[in-house]
């Protein structure tokens, strides 16, 4: 149990220089989080799905289109669910925007998502 | 599933950090040049097109770079050093557990000294914080607590502190955003006198060792728990310094029948915390007059001078949660009450007096900062159903509208020098920071605990 057994006496020692010395103990929390490797990627773009989400910041409204516009050059057959299908990833309804996203991503048949802005 | 995160030039580093937090340290973004903000249309258009595109199909057809394996760190609970004072120190903050002012060696004894101030096992979680995704626990907001100079029975007030911090409500995660805004805590109940925090003169000022104490845990904990760092997860383009423990002066609320604090925010006994972000604020010096009618007026103007783009929160991403603090002296409290206000009445008086033109609201949302998408009027947005009808009661642009979506949203307090006319006004960081009140719980024996505590 932490804290439940102390060696106070092992706390304090006196150095050979003659200044206490100090056993101390790690100020940080035991993560939760075990590492995982990233979803497999996509051989093309090219007849895929892509899943736009926005938090409503930094001129995504800009930025979604210009890519839309350049990825659709280059894969004529990309199709995009546009940002305001979701809703704002950021704000008073992010909760329940992202905790809603994995039905959501899935019942549009998403194959891949671009996420922004991070600014 | 595939994904490419959109990451300004200024967020690699948060991105990379966050990622890991998150348990995907290999997640691949893909880079916006510079800050879009400051970019025209076409130069905003070239570096998409240029940077942007190939790194969207980088992110999402190519397999990234595996990361290396995780490093292990030690267990809660294990010395990770011995060493003298000046060593610990060094050794602290070159882990960066420290924040650069010296610490008092956290040591198992010095650690134990404070369970003995709660009721719970050391090992108890109080939940996850991001962006870390670490445990909080009684033994870390122990250890934090030693490192920050408390005294052991301040541990009540950390615990809760945590549980606050904790609670999706307030949205510690948002602690890093890069308006740097600062956490205020307010002090309730019986524990002000108890433990010697102050309430008077200097109220917001270091120098006392409980209220100063206490405001440095908090950011060693946002630190070393929840993960906050320079150039990493904090984003806070200037941020500032801790605030001390703000105690209100329950005396003075009492004699004129106020509520604290607390009891407004749903906690009507017994000793508690709320835990607020603000951006900022300032004094209101000299407050004059013997009536409402004279002293309100200028104190709803250094309400609205202080609040500026937060009326974001207001009526934009956050519709609703703007919630102001103003803190008043005793005797202007006082002043106020003897004029015949109660606390309610106060905050509808403030509500309909601290306005701004309608016009300025909606350029500090759109035009100026381009914070709301869009950029839609406000009387756009009360016919959508997004905010109050109060916002769009005509067409005029220079029509006053408030600053907050209801008169309770404001916030009082009382402290600071019972006898000065001086008043102060903070700006609230909406939901980023929402304000979140914790009930502090004692441990059975506190009274004799406080004795024992008391007499070394």
């Amino acid at each position: 149990m932490l804290g439940g057994i102390q060696d106070r006496e092992a706390d304090r020692m006196i150095g050979s220089n003659g200044r206490e010395i100090y056993r101390v103990v790690w100020p940080r929390g035991a993560g939760t989080v075990k590492a995982a490797d990233v979803a497999p990627r996509l051989s093309t773009l090219e007849g895929k799905t892509i899943g736009q989400l926005w938090d409503d910041l930094f001129r995504g409204d800009e930025i979604f289109p210009i890519l839309e516009e350049e990825l659709g050059r280059r894969f004529p057959s990309v199709r995009f669910v546009r940002y305001d299908t979701f809703g704002s990833t950021h704000g008073r309804d992010e909760q329940r925007v992202l905790a809603e996203l994995p039905a959501r991503l899935k019942e549009l048949n998403v194959d891949a998502v671009i996420s922004g802005m991070a600014c | 599933m595939p994904t490419a995160s959109l990451v300004c030039e200024g967020f690699r580093g948060q991105a990379a950090t966050t990622a890991t937090g998150l348990g995907l340290p290999g997640l691949p973004t893909a880079l916006v040049p510079g800050h879009v903000d400051v970019q025209s249309a076409d130069e905003l258009r070239q570096n998409v097109a240029a940077v942007t595109v190939d790194a969207v199909i980088r992110n999402l057809t190519e397999a990234p770079a595996r990361v290396g394996a995780a490093v292990v760190e030690p267990a809660p609970g294990d010395v990770v050093f011995e060493g003298t004072l000046d060593e610990v120190n060094r050794f602290f903050y070159e882990n960066d557990w420290s924040d650069g002012l010296p610490i008092v060696p956290p040591t198992p004894d010095r650690v134990a000294e404070f369970l003995r101030f709660c009721d719970r096992p050391g090992e108890t979680s109080l939940g996850v914080l991001l962006p870390d995704r670490r445990h909080a626990t009684i033994w870390n907001v122990a250890v934090n607590g030693v490192m920050a100079g408390c005294r052991p029975e301040y541990m009540p007030i950390l615990v809760a502190l945590v549980e606050a911090m904790a609670d999706p409500r307030y949205g510690v995660e948002h602690s890093g955003n890069t308006p740097g805004a600062e956490t205020l805590i307010i002090l309730n109940g019986p524990l002000i006198k108890e433990l010697g925090f102050n309430y008077e003169q200097g109220a917001l000022r270091d120098g006392v060792q409980a209220n100063t104490t206490i405001g440095r845990f908090w950011r060693l904990y946002l630190r070393n728990v929840a993960g906050f760092l320079h150039h990493r997860t904090d984003k806070g383009t200037f941020g500032n310094t801790w605030r001390v423990v703000l105690a209100e002066n329950e005396d003075a609320l009492r004699r004129i029948g106020w509520s604290t604090i607390a009891e407004d925010e749903g906690v009507l006994a017994g000793n508690a915390v709320t835990i607020s972000r603000y951006t900022g604020g300032g004094v209101i010096a000299s407050v004059f007059g013997s009536t409402p009618q004279r002293m309100l007026p200028y104190l709803a103007d250094a309400i609205v001078t202080k609040v500026g783009w937060e009326l974001l929160f207001t009526v934009g991403m956050g519709v609703g949660s703007q919630r102001p603090l103003l803190i008043l002296s005793p005797i202007l409290a006082e002043t106020l009450a003897k004029g015949g206000l109660d606390k309610a009445q106060l905050k509808e008086r403030l509500f309909a007096l601290a306005r701004v033109p309608a016009a300025k609201l909606e350029r500090y949302v759109g035009e100026w900062t381009n914070l709301v998408p869009g950029r839609p009027t406000l009387t756009g947005l009360v016919k959508a159903g997004q905010i109050p009808a109060v916002f769009a009661e005509s067409d005029d642009p220079e029509r006053l509208v408030p600053i907050v979506c209801r008169a309770e949203d404001l916030m009082i307090a009382v402290s600071g020098d019972p006898l000065r006319t001086n008043a102060y006004a903070f700006a609230h960081n909406g939901i980023l920071g929402y304000p979140t009140t914790k009930p502090i719980r004692l441990p059975a024996e506190w009274p004799r605990l406080l004795r024992e505590a008391r007499a070394r």
